[in-house]
C-alpha cells in the first residue's frame, strides 16, 4: 500500500508498512513537472512485469520493488490489483510508478488536478 | 530508451475517440484500450500519460474531424430549418458524452467542449445573421433533440417556426 499526496509541486509517495522492506524505500518524491499522469488500472497487474532487481516478487500475492522491463525501470507495489494506479513520469530514474492505493479515483483525481494547468 | 513506437498514432487515437464516443469515460478501462487499440500498455503510458491524456488527444480529434466539419457546413446554412438538420444529423456522440461526463470534473474538457459550442453557436448566428443568444438558443434546441432522438418530429416542428428566421 501507498500513501498519495501533493507537497508544493512535489508527488509523494509514502510506502506503508513492510512493503517499504522489499521494496528498499520508504517514500519517493516526484516534482510535478515530472509527472505526465495517473490512471486507475486494474489489468496491469496481469501483465508481464519483467526483471525483478530489487524486490519481492510472489506471484498472484505480492509485487514490491523494482522491476525491469523493455530497458525501463517500474517501481511496484501491489497486492490487490483492483486498486492498482499508474503514474508516468518523465525524466526520472523511474518510468512509471504502479502503486496500490485506497481510493484509486481519488489518487487518480488528485494527481491529474495538480497536473491540470501546469502544462 | 524502451520499445520503439511500431503503431499508428492517429489511428490509435480515432479508435480511441470511437470507443470513449460509444461507452464514456468511466467505461472504457486501460484493458479496453489495450485490446481494441492494438497497443502495448507500456505504449499507451509512454505515448499519451495516461488515461486522461489518450482521451483529451481523442476528444480533441473529434473535435477537429467531427465538429470542424460541421461549423464549416453551417456556415453556408440557408435557413434555420438547414441548420438544424445539419446539427441533429451530425456525429457529435463524444462532444455530448463530455459535456455530460467529464466536463464538470475536468477543466480543461469543460474548456474544449465550451469552445466547440461556442463555434457552433457562432457558425448559426452568421449564417442565419441573428443574434448569439438566438442562434445559442438554435443549437441548444438542435443538441436536445440529437439527444432525445427528435420525438414526434419535433424537428419539423420548430424549423417551421423558426423560418421566418432565415
Amino acid at each position: 500500500m501507498a500513501l498519495v499526496h501533493i507537497e508544493g509541486d512535489d508527488l509523494v509517495v509514502v510506502i506503508e508498512g513492510l512493503d517499504k522492506l522489499w521494496a528498499l524505500k520508504s517514500s519517493l518524491t516526484i516534482p510535478l513537472g515530472n509527472v505526465r499522469g495517473a490512471t486507475a488500472d486494474p489489468g496491469i497487474a496481469a501483465e508481464p512485469k519483467g526483471i525483478r532487481a530489487p524486490g519481492a516478487h510472489v506471484p498472484g500475492v505480492l509485487t514490491v520493488g523494482t522491476f525491469h522491463l523493455d530497458g525501463e525501470k517500474v517501481f511496484w507495489d501491489v497486492k490487490d490489483p483492483s486498486k492498482a494506479v499508474v503514474v508516468e513520469l518523465a525524466d526520472e530514474h523511474y518510468a512509471r510508478l504502479v502503486i496500490q492505493v485506497d481510493d484509486p479515483r481519488a489518487t487518480v483525481a488528485l494527481v491529474e488536478n495538480a497536473l491540470i494547468g501546469k502544462g | 530508451m524502451g520499445r520503439t513506437r511500431t503503431f499508428d498514432e492517429d489511428e490509435v487515437v480515432r479508435a480511441a475517440a470511437t470507443l470513449f464516443g460509444g461507452r464514456a469515460y468511466d467505461g472504457v478501462s486501460v484493458d479496453d484500450l489495450v485490446t481494441h487499440l492494438g497497443v502495448h500498455r507500456n505504449s499507451l503510458y509512454k505515448t499519451f500519460g495516461s488515461k486522461r491524456g489518450l482521451y483529451l488527444v481523442a476528444l480533441r480529434r473529434h473535435l477537429a474531424h467531427d465538429v470542424r466539419p460541421l461549423v464549416d457546413a453551417l456556415g453556408s446554412a440557408p435557413d434555420a430549418a438547414s441548420a438544424l438538420r445539419l446539427i441533429t444529423s451530425a456525429d457529435l456522440g463524444l462532444l455530448l458524452l463530455a459535456a455530460v461526463e467529464r466536463a464538470p470534473a475536468d477543466t480543461e474538457v469543460a474548456a474544449e467542449v465550451a469552445a466547440a459550442l461556442d463555434a457552433v453557436d457562432q457558425a448559426v448566428a452568421d449564417a442565419l445573421g441573428v443574434p448569439a443568444d438566438l442562434a445559442a438558443a438554435l443549437t441548444s434546441a438542435a443538441l436536445g433533440i440529437l439527444l432525445r432522438g427528435n420525438p414526434h418530429g419535433v424537428g419539423t416542428a420548430l424549423a417551421h417556426r423558426l423560418d421566418p428566421l432565415g
